[in-house]
């Protein structure tokens, strides 16, 4: 019963985390886009735009930021891994846990911060200093999701190393290769 | 010592600008007898120079003197308050409008509302336009890509010029491949610094605004703290500190363009008389336009009219 | 706390925090908050969104998406092998010649960027799966795109040597010129090493594949012209750059573009690759940001408590002879580059180096160019530097830290040499850019 639940609960969490991270790269050609019109409004036409210089920073960040979670999840994220290999899996799982309490603890301070600068952004309506000048308050926003999204890919990885000291057995057993990946 | 606090401002170490606020912070230390401890931070060093400002709000910096541009998004009143494009030049009217006219005591509330102190307001050379070719009349700015940020671009986009959003450090490569026709710097002895002169060689002789006039700020918590005789050595401080930066930057600006004639730098010819109307006009649409901002704003514009 | 006993605390968390494996990035910002946190108090929170901010709203920073994205496309649809290809038709007789032809693609790609972890990931988006394929030497491949790389900030346009001329008031354009020299010796280093060391061990590249030599003349026909065309979008984007029709940075939008309209006229445009593409680079970035924002929050913090006062003290009371003092500059600026990024170096050790060297009689833009030559290696030094995290980033799976650490040793001793003939010999560095600018 209890195994159902973390089952449940982990599975969800890396489907969530799995279709934000695809679905954000979507903002990587339209990065690419934006500054490409911004040359060619420039360049050719003379009329160099007022938001390009603006929403290519904030593509970027979001594309950055909130990827995060998944590059957890695919274990993406560099580490120096000279002892890391050298131990038994058992002990990988513990050090995972330690390293991700540490995680979390970054994550958990961003996620207030960033909560006092979205009201804090939202009272004032901060805006970007540019002549454009977007509001800034959805990027604070942002930035808790992201933080918020890997603390639970965090407690979902716990979950299973947590449950593999127990039992010597992967909560969810490795995945298939996801479908998309393989087309490569 | 009693008061420990860290002081950012927007120079490098070892800068004519950067030493002045160290003496600044040394002078804060000396006064009160060691009792307050000033540690100075300079450009890159804890916070970005775009962040002073928000440092100094939330209390990790306790002192700051930031550059009112930058943070446009966050206190529009800034902009009113360095300077918009079209103020004057005379030292005298500045400081009547400031400490006389009521300048101060909007602005002390514009900080207060987010959490600042508002000291000694200080002055700064004016900004200047850099292009690569000489600007005979105002008709040549017509077409020019120039970066120029928030107020200024709106100031050169009046007189048909483009302003294009650039990062600092592509400022020079711009120059020189031709991405961009022109630049502002925030003052004569930035352009220097920035040697941008190797690429673009003509100053425009009329500065965008007639001086700029930034303020230091603290944290409001950390202010508090300190007893009355305190506060006052602070306050003293920086009037000591807006009377350096007065006479020095003049002398330092006066060495920059030396620097840069050196260095091959021309100024344009000497603008005519409708040029120079055509140039106060492009600033003066701009004055309701930032009052719309916010109230602060408005109340400084207001002011402003009066005179 | 005295700042001495807090940087020994920082590193020993480091020390262990990397031990245990922990995401590097994650790792720098736990640390920073939790130290932050017992030595100063809440307070230290607030580093946070500033940190954020001027990272995530960095336009110069915009170049390691574009540039990893083009090179992405690139690789994804066959055109950047297609260059590499052509390479060995001409040159594939010469052992390790598609190494040097790396080499050679990674000059160009240095003289389109400006900051290392662009040079970096874009040179190993296109150059390192070339090279694997073929059977080369696992460690010889990471150190060429390492060090290939690198020559990101020593070939104009390069961002730190802006901000060096800046914050000392020197000329950018005498700079750029002064870092010709040492960029060309580099690169002739480089070219040797790689073919005495393949020489001496055959095995480490082995000469074309039977691919090459089966083709059929209309096969090689093709092979060179998607060759040629793939090298004519990198000219196209550098001749972007010079014309001024772009930043630098901007530039990787129209190579981008201009990856896109070649896999069509290819005709190996998929929209499977293109998707594959945009994911790998997101999850690259993402990547690469998470370690610049938990080593930003880190350094930050690091300079808030007074690190660079460290350094200032440290620098004072000398006593040495000239060159001393210049190479004791050189050791501390490598230590330093065990912690904090490019960027940050130069902001902290120009300035509080550039007077005392001038005093000393030396050249200022001659120790740019050292300083230069320095951050490069220190950011390829084990165990912690910024490049050897971004090429773990872009290296296959399989490829672990240790590989890594063994692969640029070698190289990072050519650059040792390279800096040090450019300290013994300032000379050589300063006879062009006096010769083009005056002295
Ligand atoms: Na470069
Ligand atoms: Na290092």
């Amino acid at each position: 019963m209890v195994k159902k639940i973390f089952v449940f609960y982990c599975s969800g969490i890396d489907r969530l985390v799995s279709f934000i991270g695809k679905s954000i790269s979507i903002l990587m050609p339209c990065l690419a886009l934006v500054i490409a019109y911004e040359v060619c409004s420039r360049y050719v036409f003379n009329q160099p735009t007022i938001w390009a210089y603006d929403t290519s920073l904030f593509f970027s960040s979001y594309l950055a930021a909130l990827g995060g979670a998944y590059a957890y999840q695919k274990n993406a994220h560099i580490n120096v891994d000279i002892l890391y290999l050298a131990v038994s899996s058992k002990t990988k799982r513990v050090f995972n846990i330690l390293t991700g309490i540490l995680a979390a603890f970054f994550m958990f301070i961003l996620i207030i911060v960033a909560y006092e600068k979205f009201g804090e952004a939202v009272k004032f309506d901060y805006r970007k200093m540019s002549n454009w000048a977007p509001p800034t308050h959805h990027f604070w926003m942002m930035l808790i999701v992201s933080g918020a999204l890997i603390m639970l890919q965090i407690s979902c990885n716990m979950i299973k190393d947590i449950y593999y000291l127990f039992t010597a057995q992967d909560l969810i057993p490795e995945p298939e290769i996801d479908a998309d990946q393989e087309e490569a | 010592a009693e008061h420990n606090w860290r002081f950012a401002n927007l120079y490098t170490r070892g800068t004519a600008f950067g030493d002045v606020y160290g003496s600044m912070a040394e002078n804060i230390e000396k006064m009160s007898g060691g009792r307050i401890k000033v540690k100075m931070m300079y450009a890159g060093e804890g916070v970005s120079t775009t962040g002073i400002l928000g440092a100094v709000k939330s209390g990790l910096i306790t002192m700051g003197a930031h550059f009112q541009p930058m943070n446009a998004g966050e206190l529009p009143a800034g902009i009113v308050e360095v300077g918009l494009p079209g103020g004057t030049a005379d030292v005298g009217e500045l400081s009547v409008l400031f400490h006389e006219k009521g300048f101060n005591d909007v602005l002390s509330r514009a900080y207060g509302e987010q959490g600042l102190v508002y000291l000694n307001p200080y002055i700064q050379p004016p900004v200047y336009l850099l292009t690569k070719k000489p600007i005979n009349s105002v008709e040549d700015f017509k077409g020019l890509k120039l970066r120029a940020p928030g107020a200024y671009g709106k100031f050169v986009r009046n007189l048909g010029a483009s302003p294009v959003s650039m990062t600092w450090s592509e400022i020079y490569t711009g120059l020189a491949t031709g991405v961009i026709d022109g630049s502002i710097g925030s003052n004569l002895i930035d352009h220097r610094d920035g040697n941008h002169v190797e690429v673009a060689k003509y100053m425009y002789r009329l500065p965008l605004a007639g001086a700029q006039v930034l303020p230091v700020i603290v944290n409001q918590k950390a202010w508090n703290k300190l007893p009355d005789d305190l506060k006052e050595i602070v306050k003293a401080a920086t009037a000591v500190h807006a009377r350096d930066q007065m006479t020095k930057s003049r002398l330092w600006e006066s060495q920059a363009v030396a620097d840069m004639q050196a260095k091959g730098m021309e100024w344009s010819p000497e603008p005519s008389k409708s040029d120079k109307e055509a140039w106060a006009k492009a600033g003066e649409t701009l004055w309701d336009e930032y009052s719309k901002t916010d109230k602060f704003s408005a109340e400084l514009v207001e002011i402003l009219k009066k005179q | 706390m005295e700042i001495e006993a807090l940087t020994g605390i920082l590193l020993l968390c480091i020390l262990v925090s990397f031990a245990l494996g922990a995401p590097v990035g994650f790792a720098l910002g736990g640390i920073a908050m939790a130290v932050g946190y017992a030595s100063w108090g809440d307070g230290i929170f607030n580093i946070l969104p500033n940190t954020f901010e001027s990272v995530l709203f960095s336009f110069i920073l915009l170049s390691i998406p574009l540039y990893i994205y083009m090179g992405q496309l690139l690789t994804r649809s066959g055109i950047g092998d297609a260059m590499f290809n052509a390479s060995q038709l001409v040159i594939g007789k010469l052992r390790g010649s598609l190494a040097i032809s790396v080499i050679g693609v990674c000059s160009m790609i240095g003289a389109m960027v400006g900051i290392i972890g662009a040079g970096i990931m874009t040179s190993g988006s296109i150059a390192l799966k070339p090279m694997l394929d073929r059977g080369y030497d696992k460690k010889l491949a990471l150190g060429v795109i390492m060090a290939g790389g690198g020559l990101g900030i020593l070939i104009p346009p390069s961002v730190p040597m802006i901000m060096f001329a800046a914050s000392t008031q020197n000329s950018v354009g005498k700079m750029f010129v002064a870092a010709l020299f040492p960029a060309v010796l580099a690169i002739i280093f480089l070219v040797s090493y790689i073919i005495i060391s393949c020489k001496l061990n055959p095995e480490r590249a082995p000469l074309g594949t039977g691919q090459e030599a089966t083709m059929t003349p209309k096969e090689k026909a093709r092979t060179l012209r998607d060759g040629f065309m793939s090298v004519l979008l990198i000219f196209a984007v550098l001749g972007s750059i010079i014309s001024g029709i772009a930043t630098p940075t901007e530039s990787g939008a129209i190579g981008v573009v201009g990856a896109v309209i070649l896999a069509f006229f290819f005709k190996r445009f998929r929209l499977g690759m293109f998707k594959m593409a945009g994911m790998e680079t997101a999850m690259l970035v993402s990547v690469a940001m998470w370690i610049i924002l938990g080593a930003t929050l880190f350094s930050n913090f690091h300079l808030l408590m007074g690190v660079q006062d460290m350094i200032a003290s440290f620098t004072e009371d000398l006593g040495l002879p000239p060159l001393g003092v210049i190479i004791l500059m050189q050791l501390v600026m490598l230590g330093l580059g065990f912690i904090i990024d490019e960027f940050i170096i130069v902001l902290m050790c120009a300035p509080l180096f550039t007077p005392i060297v001038v005093d000393l009689g030396f050249d200022p833009i001659w120790f740019g160019i050292l300083m230069i030559l320095n951050i490069e290696i220190a950011v390829q030094t084990p165990p912690y530097g910024f490049a050897l995290f971004y090429l773990k980033g872009i290296a296959p799976p399989g490829v672990t830290m240790l590989d890594i650490y063994k692969s640029v040793t070698p190289f990072i001793l050519l650059k040792l040499m390279v800096l040090i003939i450019c300290m013994l010999f300032p000379d050589l560095v300063m006879w062009l850019p006096n010769k083009v600018m005056g002295p």
